[in-house]
């Protein structure tokens, strides 16, 4: 069974063991972190944190566009660690993960994947 | 008054309009994407102006798990059933949008103190009806139909739960979607054999949060479905077109002789009216446009965001909200095809024009509001979803929603807000939390159909 270590940034660096094949909020939930959730299938960001180091697989999410993702959110419901991660959690985290879009429209490639165009990417 | 029956609810409109005024009413309360965790909660809040709690939270029942978003519910039971006397409206049923559990919850057996009698599971919904994202709730004579906006993977179009009245799970309501592309709200006028639907988005789309360039690619609806009820299956379609962007509250008259409805389209902000003309032909039109209004800091106008409509219960008036502006408006619709604007009141918005009401600072706008019966007290209320409230006032999470209540005039029109009522849900004992859909044990103005 590959494990790998998450340290969460903003609960004084504290570090767990996570097993790689289960998402990270059920790893993290079973270490006794209090996460937000929501949907629990990847489609509605409440358990949204940011990535600041190391690698995830969430290919199975929906929610996020790609300015979101290139702000660092995963989705911690259906992600899953790919190496030793830093995670900022909750919504402490989530400066970056609204924006008024009247104030600030997203740029054409910044959309979701099945809408955006392909420059820049 | 028929005497002979005894089951939930009122004869007639009329017999509504003439029942005892409401002294409770049920709000839902959020803590699902506030950075609060806490479970979801109902909220019994006591409107009885002669009781030393009046204007404030009396009871709160919390759901079994966190992440829910309660949003709309809906009771087992109404008017459809008044010839049942073996029904009673004693379960409120409150859906998780996130979640997808549905918690049914028994408010007779102690009307202040609510208690969960049972919860549906949504991992159950998704393995025996493939449905995400519930949404409105309508009983059905004895049996309940809920509006789900995905299947279970939160695609849409979604379709329809039925219940029993035991809450056991029949399956989909529905023989057919046809080719419905979104669902959301929806009622029906049974002595027409008719049912209307409206579209919001897949809940892979509006539960993250609302983005216009969405709405340009065809993510969200702009059609109005009209369904043939006893074949379960829609009919014919309007295409509204940038009339009726985002068609979301759909309300017929409540005489059931009428074929009069109403639609809010939210981000046009238009309202859409239908009617069956003298040939048997449906018809529609924009009968109220909302303009946008200029911010003085933002590059582009500010649609209203109408995300909710109600229709009093003489059908003389409509209620309308425009979230993003701040306002309350009361339509005279006694000619349905010539509306007339006869109220409006401001509380919150981004336009500034009330951030402060009743001696507080109000974070959102108007969103979700409940008429009494007489048509005289309406209950508004400022958060629409947590991912868009986030969005759009994000201030929202330090102060909480609001309950306010506005004195309506039915007789010669007029709304003011009431100032001796404010129920802030800023100060609530786990943290600040944000109240949105309510209704009253005794039926309310958008419960109850008649057969």
């Amino acid at each position: 069974m590959t494990k790998y270590k998450v340290t969460i940034t903003n609960r004084d660096n504290v570090e767990y063991e996570v097993d790689a094949k289960r998402p990270i909020l059920d790893e993290l939930r079973d270490h006794g972190v209090d996460l937000p959730y929501g949907c629990k299938y990847g489609g509605c960001i409440t358990c949204a944190a940011k990535l600041t180091s190391g690698d995830v697989d969430q290919k199975r999410q929906v929610a996020l566009n790609n300015w979101q993702l290139d702000n660092g959110y995963v989705i911690l419901c259906v992600a899953r660690a790919k190496s030793d991660i830093t995670l900022e959690i909750g919504t402490e985290s989530h400066d970056k993960l609204y924006r008024n879009p009247f104030l600030e429209p997203l740029k054409s490639y910044q959309l979701k994947a099945d809408i955006a165009s392909k420059e820049d990417i | 008054m028929n005497k002979v029956c005894c089951g939930p609810g009122y004869a007639s409109p009329i017999e509504a309009i003439n029942a005892p005024r409401e002294k409770l009413l049920y709000t839902i309360a959020i803590y699902t994407g506030t950075g609060i965790q806490k479970p979801d909660y109902l909220a019994t809040v006591d409107v009885d102006p002669d009781s030393p709690t009046y204007s404030q939270v009396i009871h709160r029942l919390e759901m079994p798990g966190i992440g829910d978003e309660l949003h709309h519910m809906g009771w087992n039971a109404c008017s459809s059933c008044h010839d049942d006397s073996s029904m009673s409206r004693k379960y409120l049923i409150l859906p998780g949008v996130r979640s997808n559990n549905l918690h049914i919850v028994d408010t007779a057996t102690d009307p202040k103190a609510p208690r969960l009698y049972k919860v549906i599971e949504g991992a159950e919904i998704k393995s025996k009806a493939d449905l995400s994202g519930p949404h409105t709730v309508h009983c059905l004579g004895s049996e309940i139909i809920i509006s789900f906006l995905g299947n279970a993977k939160g695609e849409a179009p979604g379709g329809y739960l039925q219940l029993d009245k035991e809450f056991n799970i029949i399956g989909r309501w529905e023989n057919s979607m046809g080719g419905i592309k979104f669902g959301y709200d929806f009622w029906y006028q049974p002595r027409h054999n008719v049912m209307v639907s409206s579209e919001w988005a897949a809940p892979n789309t509006f539960m993250p949060g609302f983005d216009l360039e969405e709405v340009g690619h065809l993510k969200y609806g702009r059609e109005l479905h009209f369904w043939d009820f006893e074949k379960r299956e829609p009919v014919e379609s309007f295409y509204l077109g940038e009339d009726g962007l985002v068609p979301l509250e759909v309300k017929f008259h409540h005489n059931p002789d009428s074929t009069h409805g109403f639609c809010g389209a939210a981000l046009s902000t238009n309202v859409i009216h239908w009617w069956k003309n003298s040939d048997g032909k449906w018809q529609w039109e924009k009968i109220i446009d909302i303009e946008n209004e200029m911010h003085p800091e933002w590059p582009i106008p500010l649609p209203g965001v109408m995300s909710a409509i109600l229709v009093s219960m003489d059908d003389k008036y409509l209620y309308l909200n425009n979230w993003l502006h701040g306002d309350m408006r009361q339509y005279d619709i006694s000619d349905p095809h010539n509306p007339v604007l006869t109220g409006q009141v401001y509380m919150g918005g981004l336009l500034g024009k009330a951030p402060e009401v009743n001696g507080v600072e109000v974070a959102g706008g108007p969103q979700m509001f409940q008429l009494s019966l007489d048509g005289k007290r309406l209950y508004v209320t400022t958060s629409l979803f947590s991912t868009w409230d986030n969005q759009f006032y994000p201030e929202i999470r330090e102060k909480g929603g609001v309950m306010l209540q506005i004195d309506c005039d039915p007789e010669n029109g007029g709304m003011k807000v009431n100032p001796n009522f404010m129920i802030n849900f800023g100060k609530e004992p786990n943290g600040p939390s944000r109240c949105h859909e309510a209704r009253y044990p005794g039926g309310d103005c958008t419960s109850d159909i008649w057969l």
